[in-house]
């Protein structure tokens, strides 16, 4: 019997390990191919995700409410029918107070039926008893510090280089902790694929120098898009920090959202 | 030789915490994707795959590559911020294929923006469609290229 440790044992041994050593780069090499050919051809080419800084701001007083935006988003985004959306509008109706109650508002009333996608029923008080009445977009608020990505198990979900909040779908094992984790109810559970689901900012639209399909069909540009890293001439998006005072919503919770709203009241914020 | 001489359950030791952080790395290399890391804690490879999602609405530049003369009369009255396809419905099939024809449009849409409402801005033009020439179409009397335009 030759002795396990003898030097022709060893060095054999040796030698296989550094051929092992020696062709883990190739079945590197051979694992990227293999993905990248996975990887649809569709996929827009030359985009560099560290050379942008996606943000997008929303002016409440140009909202009408009129759903457009809800409508694409859905449709772009192939988001299944029922009560799932990826943007959606809310309508506020502050009350006025009740006379010698002391209080400066009144109750405030918020819905969003469908998304706001067809329209809303009768107001839930009379008209003259309305102190002030609005729509609010609502999205993705693209946080700095986003709750979504630090309670994910599996890190299926990201801050990707170029501001997007995304989801790796092929990670992702459909647990739910990020939508809990969501301050502003922006995820949910696909039915079909049972993965969670977000707002992208049409990131396929957007890498392709498209904009996103709400902001394409919001018909009064209440939805600003915008690239903090190229700005352009007259950038609307620059317009509208100068133009405006802008407030993040529930800043309180140290997310930093990066979706800035102008004419925020005390109730949406 | 002086490995032989270490007692065996320090050999069989050693042996064991190398197979195991071994056999570690041989399944760590074999699992990682090979984009991980690329920009971060994720696999790289994921955002060109949500970036592959086909479109299907097209864009205002697509629109005006054949359509220049609207978007052009667009662009000078009132809806100038509209989309095409906010209207129209989504364009890309057309694009692709400009047999594929758009959605006809009734007017029925009219009211989705201009229908009146106490939540929406005062700015906003806004009719009772009960009240405001009801069961005639709004394109009788109006032009949506250019509404300030009468007939």
């Amino acid at each position: 019997m030759s002795n396990p440790l003898s030097r022709r044992n060893v060095l054999g041994r040796l030698g296989a390990l550094a051929a092992g050593l020696a062709a883990l780069p190739v079945v590197k090499t051979a694992k990227a191919a293999v993905q990248k050919v996975l990887v649809s051809s569709n996929a827009p080419k030359g985009y560099d995700p560290t050379k942008h800084k996606w943000v997008m701001a929303i002016d409440i007083n140009q909202c009408i409410g009129c759903g457009s935006c809800v409508e694409a988003c859905k449709k772009e985004n192939k988001v299944p029918e029922g009560p799932y959306f990826r943007t959606w509008v809310e309508r506020y109706v502050i009350e006025k107070p009740k006379p010698g109650s002391g209080e400066a508002r009144g109750q405030t009333h918020v819905d969003s039926p469908n998304g706001g996608m067809r329209g809303y029923p009768e107001l839930p008080v009379a008209k003259e008893d309305i102190q002030h009445s609005f729509f609010v977009p609502k999205l993705c608020n693209l946080c700095h510090h986003s709750p979504c990505v630090q309670v994910c198990p599996v890190g299926a979900t990201f801050d990707a280089p170029d501001g997007a909040v995304l989801i790796d779908p092929k990670y992702c094992i459909g647990c739910g902790f990020c939508i809990q984790a969501c301050p502003y109810g922006c995820r949910f559970l696909n039915p079909v694929t049972k993965v969670a689901e977000k707002c992208t900012l049409c990131y396929h639209r957007i890498t392709r120098g498209l904009q996103p399909a709400c902001v394409e069909v919001c018909p009064t540009q209440a939805r600003i898009f915008g690239d903090l890293k190229n700005p352009i001439p007259n950038d609307p998006i620059q317009e509208f920090y100068a133009k405006h005072r802008v407030s993040a919503l529930k800043a309180h919770l140290g997310t930093e959202p990066r979706v800035l709203y102008a004419g925020a009241d005390r109730e949406v914020q | 030789m002086k490995l032989t001489k270490m007692p065996p359950q320090v050999v069989r030791l050693v042996l064991l915490t190398v197979g195991i952080v071994g056999s570690y790395m041989v399944a760590k290399f074999l699992l990682t994707p090979a984009s991980f890391g690329q920009y971060g804690f994720y696999r790289g490879a994921a955002l060109m795959e949500i970036a592959s999602h086909p479109i299907s609405l097209a864009g205002q530049k697509a629109c005006a590559e054949c359509h220049s003369d609207e978007v052009e009369l667009l662009a000078r009255f009132e809806h100038k911020t509209l989309s095409c396809e906010g209207c129209h419905g989504f364009g890309q099939a057309h694009v692709d294929n400009p047999d594929v024809k758009m959605e006809v449009l009734n007017y029925s849409h009219c009211v989705k923006c201009h229908e009146a409402n106490p939540s929406r801005p005062k700015w906003h033009k806004q009719i009772n469609p009960k009240e405001h020439y009801p069961g005639d179409k709004c394109t009788e009397c109006h032009v949506p290229h250019a509404p300030s335009e009468v007939p």
